[in-house]
């Protein structure tokens, strides 16, 4: 029993970390049709510019606030630089160009920050609480009400703004809102700004548990990938459903049957639920089509 | 006049392809650039395979290193574990990467884009992860040792020389058998597919059918070059069958280009004297590591998606084709204009 609980407790610590990272592809995907595969990238990089801020000497929060805008920044030009000349191409490519951004901005990290993992502080104690038998770290419980707060804070951004109504109105027909003088192109750049800092929030709070490193984006990005996916392509709700769902079903995975065949065993998980559901959980028949 | 282009494939370019192939070896100077060279047949194999795929059916595959490894892996346990002779094992590690997709196609026929992204970058990562556990057959993540060589009639094929042939005389069947599928029926099927699948599907093409055979050719040619990857090397592991692998084989075809059988060829030799020539320099400057290798097909990636969606061969074949036709013509006006052209060449 104590086993069970502490499996479902780092199962769904994982997996908020997988809802903020399947948010952020859906964020972009709502407004652009982009996936975009550099996401793990936001994850890994909020990590490691947390660190080297740390490292000069600056103050936990102000290193927080600031890992955060740098990540924006980023994810802002990668939208200007990148993303808009390629405007109109399938989705092949689309998905080719976001492999080649993740790839090089991986090597870039690399060569800054090498190859080996570096250690962030928690945010408070760590002093581990005991919950039916099972240990819980404080950062856990952070990492899930980061992902709380994350849910609430975009709902109600998107729902009850005026930015958010801008933004739903480019996601749902981009001429129509660009006769509203809406700027599709306006929501684009906001839609990867906004997922960047996602993405640096979700490397921000996984960073003292997981030992950060260069290469920590490609699994979790994927992960993401699959979590958006599973919940069904453009599904907030489906992102975070999928997100939990893929972290628990991995972490009782690894406890019961072997640690090794994790990620087998989840990414198993995702191919024999798209055979069962083409179009993920609480994705609409017609998105099965690819998304596009 | 005799029909061209799509309809006949042209022996021309084959002949000069192979001639090129041949005399190769003796351009190369050290023994290093033999391999390379010979690693660049392998990766031709599989590139060609999912050139089709992608050029001519229209689908992704983030996992097409998964068919290579378990070709690899196949013939490895097969010839080392079991004694079988390589020649044997060739057929097993052609059927069983075959087979693997024949079941994976079913169950990805109803998917499409991104969905299909997904689905075949989860199954990398689960062969991967399985050649990693499955420790009893694979011996895990520390390699697969003392994988026999090949032998024909008495003659061992060593890494060298007489391997590069092998491997690209493997290439070479590929490239043919590919040039001939594109310019039969099925590629005719499959161009249309690409282009718009509610079109040909609703002028009788049955599209399901044809996505399945060139998703199940692919795999066997991936299965082909695991087979002499295994052989060439004494030694395999799983690091060589992972993600990277598949976005390698990627960068490749989308770098030449997917929309013909050469663009494929051309990238996978492109990419491989790259590597060579980074890893060359980075003996001599320390500044420059693998890393430096992974930034460049990073870079490489986006600036083919930007500015040349089709890829590098077939705009260099737009640009070299006036020049061809030119030369044609002057040979046809008369000798003396023709033997001045081959003294410029």
């Amino acid at each position: 029993m104590a086993d069970s609980v502490q499996f479902l407790i780092s199962g769904l610590t994982i997996g908020s970390i997988y809802a903020i990272v399947a948010l952020g592809f859906v964020t972009i995907y709502s407004v652009t049709k982009v996936i975009n595969l550099a996401q793990g990238e936001f994850v890994m990089l909020g990590g490691m510019i947390m660190f080297s801020l740390l490292k000069l000497g600056i103050p936990y929060l102000i290193a927080f606030l600031t890992t955060i805008a740098i990540v924006i920044m980023i994810g802002w030009l990668l939208e200007r630089t990148i993303v808009r000349k390629a405007k109109g191409a399938d989705a092949l490519s689309l998905i080719i160009l976001t492999i080649g951004a993740a790839i090089f901005i991986r090597g870039i990290a690399s060569m800054v920050w090498g190859k080996g993992s570096v250690k962030v502080d928690s945010f408070a104690s760590n002093e581990p609480v005991y919950v039916m038998g099972a240990t819980i770290t404080p950062q856990s419980i952070w990492v899930m009400v980061f992902m709380l707060a994350i849910v609430a804070g975009l709902f109600l951004l998107i729902e009850k703004t005026m930015l958010g109504k801008a933004f739903r109105a480019c996601s749902v027909n981009p001429v129509a809102a660009r006769l509203m003088a809406v700027s599709p192109k306006k929501m684009s750049s906001f839609s990867f700004a906004l997922s960047a800092g996602l993405g640096a929030l979700a490397g921000l709070v996984i960073a003292p548990i997981i030992f950060p490193a260069y290469d920590m984006g490609v699994m979790l990005g994927i992960k993401g990938f699959s979590a958006t996916i599973l919940g069904g392509l453009g599904s907030a709700p489906g992102a975070v459903l999928g997100g939990l769902l893929l972290g628990v079903i991995e972490s009782l995975g690894a406890g019961f049957i072997s640690s090794g065949m994790k990620d087998a065993i989840a990414f198993g998980f995702v191919l024999m639920l798209l055979l069962i559901r083409p179009y993920g959980l609480l994705g609409e028949k017609n998105v099965g089509k690819g998304g596009l | 006049m005799k029909r061209k282009g799509i309809q006949q494939m042209s022996w021309k370019g084959i002949a000069a392809f192979t001639v090129l192939i041949l005399i190769l070896p003796f351009l190369l100077s050290t023994s290093l650039m033999i391999t390379k060279a010979t690693f660049a047949g392998i990766y031709t194999i599989v590139a060609v395979g999912l050139g089709l795929l992608m050029g001519f059916a229209g689908q992704i595959s983030l996992g097409q290193a998964a068919f290579y490894g378990v070709g690899a892996y196949s013939t490895a346990i097969l010839t080392a574990t079991f004694g079988l002779s390589p020649w044997l094992s060739l057929l097993i590690a052609i059927a069983a990467p075959a087979l693997i997709a024949y079941i994976l196609g079913h169950t990805m026929a109803r998917l499409h884009g991104y969905y299909l992204a997904m689905a075949t970058l989860a199954f990398g990562i689960v062969i991967h992860v399985l050649l990693v556990e499955w420790k009893g057959f694979t011996k895990g993540a520390s390699g697969f040792y003392g994988i026999p060589k090949i032998e024909f009639f008495g003659f061992t094929f060593t890494q060298g020389i007489s391997y590069y042939y092998l491997v690209w005389a493997f290439a070479l069947l590929v490239i043919v058998l590919s040039l001939n599928i594109i310019h039969s029926r099925i590629g005719r099927a499959l161009r249309s597919i690409h282009d718009s699948e509610v079109a040909s599907s609703s002028m009788g093409v049955d599209t399901g059918r044809y996505k399945m055979q060139v998703f199940i050719i692919s795999a066997m040619f991936a299965g082909i070059a695991g087979w002499l990857f295994a052989h060439m090397s004494y030694s395999i592991s799983p690091g060589s069958f992972g993600l990277d692998g598949s976005i390698l084989f990627l960068t490749m075809v989308v770098l030449g280009g997917s929309t013909s059988v050469w663009g494929a060829v051309f990238g996978a030799l492109l990419i491989t004297a790259i590597s060579s020539f980074v890893q060359a320099l980075g003996s001599k400057i320390s500044f420059i590591t693998s890393d430096f290798e992974h930034v460049l097909y990073g870079l490489i990636l986006m600036l083919v998606v930007i500015f040349l969606p089709q890829g590098l061969f077939p705009a260099i074949a737009a640009k070299l084709k006036p020049l061809l036709e030119y030369a044609g013509r002057k040979k046809k006006a008369g000798n003396i204009t023709a033997v001045k052209g081959d003294q410029r060449a």
